[in-house]
């Protein structure tokens, strides 16, 4: 197709050197965690404080890890859809009765369009509003510092 | 049991040594490649990122073509014809002698749409005059789409040639605003393509109620106007001819409404969309003076210019948005504060004009959904 002509993905070999970097040194900084955890805990009896030092700097060292992987492992903002589809509402108004109705947009909807036959008189209902629907989820408390 | 462990200890000391050169070791070239490192991981993210905006690209293209063979049932292929319309340049205005250069933006500009609106009706030539307009913004939004992840695959390939900390630092500097860039822009796809308001809709729907069950009259191309009798005051109501997606030419229109009442006009009152602040509410109404709207500022120049002739006061109302919801279809929010609105219009005539005054209410933005 055209458009991998136009665009072409990135090469994708920086990802792996870069992953694989990553990976390394996640095993390298693992493995000098757990030895200075392990001579941490041996020379406990002997010298305390050389002993705190280095279960200090293995425990660093996992915390290293865990951040180097929280990074990496991040879904971003992925899981959001890449081209939105939300649902719309048309609100009818019929200027006569003042009857209110609301429906699902319809494609050839517009605000001021004179739709369809009021069914409480025999006025003509008027598109007074077409909005995005509410997402329920999505409606959290705003905390606005006034 | 402590004889065990000063055995052990006596044979670690060989241990001890080689885990703290190890340790100094990892510390040295973690100096010297501490900036590669993070180079790489900049690197990986702005990839990220990349992939994700062609994803992106991809699905606009072919939400675009789509809709060009669903309307313009053109019967042949026209991706090569679209891509090419992607592709398009403009070359920008020298404006190393700035005197007349609203004149030739106004020009080139004109050029641009003409172009623009003559291609898209050649690739989709049974689409109505409203379904053209919109697909022209459809398409306008895939270009600007296409034109972004361009830009961006530039860039990180000049970071991933020269390897160079800072070029990269600044393209992984502002992933976060071009991503809220690309997803302000996401939003209006689905609006464009069904024929949605929008946000930025807010300002020709305060005009629309105003003029709805009046007689309009086309005053400049893509303009309406309607005559409205309000408390013994003449409003000229205008905005952009709906429910097409299109901004209309405002300057035109005031200008020739001016010029047409030669002057006599007491004040002239613009209701635009406006950029929010974060922290403040969707669709809030602010009043004041100016020339609200945005764009080029062609327009912006051209309205203030013949103000300034006629000496006529400029009164605006913005409707507060983010650049989230200015393509996005529209909310609640918005439609409440296009109502709230209005209100503020009428109040502004009520305290800045009197009986027998002529007022000019002009809704500016993307008519997109919005009759009149
Ligand atoms: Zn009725």
């Amino acid at each position: 197709m055209k458009t991998n002509s136009q665009g072409g993905s990135p090469p994708p070999v920086t990802s792996i050197n870069a992953s694989r970097v990553n990976l390394v040194i996640i095993v390298i900084i693992g493995i000098l965690s757990l030895a200075s955890l392990y001579l941490g805990f041996k020379s406990f009896t002997e010298d305390q404080i050389t002993a705190y030092i280095y279960i200090l700097i293995g425990a660093l060292g996992f915390a290293a890890i865990g951040y180097m992987l929280f990074r990496g492992g991040r879904p971003s903002s992925q899981t959001k859809q890449d081209i939105p589809q939300v649902d719309i509402l048309t609100t009818l108004e019929c200027p006569k009765c003042n009857l209110r109705r609301v429906r699902e947009f319809k494609k050839g909807d517009y605000i001021f369009k004179n739709d369809e036959a009021c069914t409480r008189c025999d006025g003509n209902m008027i598109i007074s509003r077409i909005h995005k629907k509410k997402d329920p989820e999505k409606e959290k408390k705003q905390n606005f510092i006034e | 049991m402590s004889i065990l462990i000063g055995q052990i200890l006596q044979q670690e000391t060989d241990f001890n040594v080689i885990i703290q050169t190890l340790f100094s070791l990892a510390f040295i070239i973690y100096l010297v490649y501490a900036q590669k490192l993070q180079s790489l991981q900049m690197l990986n993210q702005i990839e990220a990122t990349l992939r994700r905006l062609k994803k992106i690209r991809d699905e606009a293209r072919g939400v675009t073509l789509n809709t060009i063979n669903e309307v313009g049932k053109p019967g042949v292929d026209v991706s090569n014809k679209v891509d090419r319309i992607l592709e398009f340049i403009s070359i920008p205005l020298t404006d190393m002698d700035p005197y007349g250069i609203v004149d030739k933006l106004d020009q080139y500009l004109k050029v641009n749409h003409n172009i623009f609106e003559a291609e898209v009706k050649a690739i989709a030539p049974n689409a109505s005059e409203i379904e053209r307009q919109n697909l022209e913004n459809l398409v306008g939004l895939t270009f600007e789409l296409n034109y972004i992840y361009k830009a961006m695959r530039h860039n990180y390939l000049m970071g991933k040639k020269t390897m160079n900390i800072y070029i990269i630092l600044q393209v992984h500097m502002i992933l976060p605003l071009i991503m809220q860039l690309v997803e302000s822009l996401t939003v209006g796809i689905q609006a464009t393509r069904e024929g949605i308001p929008i946000g930025d809709s807010v300002g020709p729907i305060v005009a629309g109620r105003l003029m709805k069950d009046y007689p309009k009259r086309d005053i400049s191309k893509e303009m309406v106007s309607a005559e409205v009798p309000f408390d013994g005051r003449t409003l000229i109501v205008m905005k952009a001819k709906g429910p097409g997606g299109t901004v209309g030419t405002p300057d035109e229109a005031i200008i020739n409404i001016l010029n047409e009442k030669e002057g006599k006009v007491k004040i002239i009152i613009m209701i635009d969309a406006a950029g929010k602040m974060e922290g403040e509410p969707v669709g809030a109404v602010s009043e004041g003076v100016g020339a609200a709207i945005g764009g080029t500022g062609k327009e912006k120049f051209k309205i203030e210019e013949i103000a300034t002739k006629f000496k006529i006061p400029v009164h605006a109302i913005a409707i507060k948005q983010g650049q989230e919801h200015v393509m996005a279809p529209l909310v609640e929010e918005l439609a409440e504060g296009a109502e709230k609105a209005g209100e503020s219009v009428k109040r502004i005539i009520m305290d800045y004009s009197g009986p027998g005054d002529t007022v000019i209410v002009a809704g500016i933005g993307n008519t997109i959904g919005v009759g009149q």
